[in-house]
């Protein structure tokens, strides 16, 4: 039997789609395998998803306490992959796509997913930006002059 | 009492440690007793322009958690309360140290109820004493891939409360060179200055990083005028210096472009240095005394 959890949108579950982001997600979906079957589902809020800093840590805290032995993650920060390593879980990437948490669990099923043993983000990746599926490193444009109460300069 | 005087800027390469050093070597020269502190933890390189060593070093440590898993008892205390989350902890598990994101703060240490937390220690970085040309040399440096900048400052201004504490003391006065930018090492420098002197250049760059320190300095509450180096670059000196003035924003002096400064960078010997050979009808020269006399007006500071 092994336990693997995937972060999810809303309140999670299988038909819920899977959240790109690791740490500040709005909720984890636990999932029991036995036999390359699915014997049990549970989601659980990730109260971390606001958190100023360390959400990373607070997340592998929560995935842990839920006795968790595999993560699927997309995008996964540096103090997360450290706190998930500590706690000897092997971690899968899902594919960069929109992808439901029953899909993601699936392919992991066919053993289609590849493990990953580090970071691939940096930290506070994906902050601020709406949350939505699908990576995408947009070029920052903006141009703006800024401190205009001090112009004429 | 020292006077201290903050040689900032928010522009990298604009001069900063260039004055320094010249101003250090300026009242050194009027029989003042000189402390130079470099500041730019991250790449302190006081010392080479005036071909000083690196020597005397003492270490800088920052606390590190370590877990006694025979004292632990597993109640979770430490983590519940660590507001940096840099204990991860499982419930009926030890927890593990993210060190990475501890703060140093070391109250898991003190409110452990077992004693459990060692306070293990590393070394991020080593404050160096010296002596160069009867200028004395405080140097922080800050290991290479450690982040806590901020901690080797504050190890330097220790260091220079202990030595202003001693009824030794000796110093007329402490010039700061600090790191460009407007974070928290330099604010921390320009929090413990008398007087702060903001070194620009008339670029735009020069002009939006100046306008981003001044907001520190303000913030702060200190006293500041400003040093504009290269000056003569592309003919932009008069327009600048009216612009600075159209904002209420004071001038110490200005140091032209100069081939003798040039020189004295690369060889190491401070331009201003009574020993060194440059011409002292050069306009480098001759804007180094000016500003010195409007700074030992502006600050008090008269043989």
């Amino acid at each position: 039997m092994v336990i693997i959890a995937v972060p999810s949108n809303g309140n999670g579950g299988l038909n819920e789609q899977m959240n790109p982001r690791f740490g500040r997600c709005p909720s984890f979906t636990f999932v029991t395998v036995e036999n390359n079957e699915i014997k049990e589902v549970k989601a659980v809020p990730n109260h971390a998803a606001d958190a100023m800093g360390g959400a990373g840590i607070q997340a592998a805290q929560i995935v842990g306490n839920n006795s968790a032995n595999e993560v699927i993650v997309g995008s996964l920060g540096p103090n997360a992959a450290q706190s998930l390593s500590s706690l000897k879980l092997k971690i899968y990437q899902a594919p960069n796509q929109p992808i439901s948490v029953k899909e993601v669990i699936n392919l992991y099923l066919e053993h289609k997913l590849q493990l990953i043993t580090s970071a691939n983000v940096s930290s506070h990746y994906g902050m601020g930006r709406g949350g939505g599926m699908g990576g995408g490193r947009g070029m920052g444009g903006g141009r703006g002059m800024g401190r205009q109460n001090r112009s004429p300069f | 009492m020292a006077k201290i005087i903050c040689i900032t800027g928010g522009k990298g390469g604009t001069g900063k440690t260039l004055i320094a050093v010249n101003l250090a070597t300026l009242f050194k020269n009027h029989g003042f007793n000189v402390l130079l502190v470099d500041g730019d933890v991250e790449n302190p390189n006081t010392y080479l322009l005036m071909n000083g060593k690196l020597e005397n070093s003492s270490e800088v440590s920052f606390f590190e958690p370590k877990i006694d898993e025979h004292k632990c008892t597993k109640c979770g205390l430490c983590a519940e309360n660590c507001i940096s989350h840099a204990l991860l902890y499982i419930k009926d598990a030890i927890p593990i140290p993210i060190l990475n994101v501890c703060s140093g703060c070391k109250l898991c240490y003190k409110i452990c109820p077992t004693e459990a937390i060692i306070a293990d220690s590393r070394v991020i970085g080593l404050i160096y004493s010296t002596k160069v040309n009867n200028i004395d040399l405080l140097i922080g440096e800050l290991k290479p891939s450690e982040a806590r900048s901020a901690v080797i400052v504050k190890a330097l201004m220790e260091k220079i409360d202990i030595l202003l504490n001693d009824k030794h003391e000796k110093y007329d006065v402490i010039i700061f060179d600090t790191a460009p930018g407007a974070h928290c090492d330099v604010e921390e420098l320009i929090q413990r200055a008398d007087y702060v002197i903001p070194v620009t250049e008339p670029t735009r760059f020069g002009r939006l990083d100046l306008l981003r320190i001044i907001e520190l300095i303000d913030l702060l509450n200190k006293e500041y005028r400003v040093i504009v180096n290269r000056s003569s670059l592309l003919g932009f000196r008069d327009q600048f210096l009216n612009e600075l003035n159209d904002n209420d924003i004071q001038v110490l002096g200005d140091i032209p472009l100069d081939e003798d400064i040039v020189k004295s960078y690369c060889i190491g010997v401070p331009l201003m240095d009574n020993h060194s050979r440059f011409d002292t009808q050069g306009k480098g020269y001759k804007s180094f005394q000016i500003i010195y006399e409007n700074l030992a007006k502006w600050s008090g500071i008269k043989t």
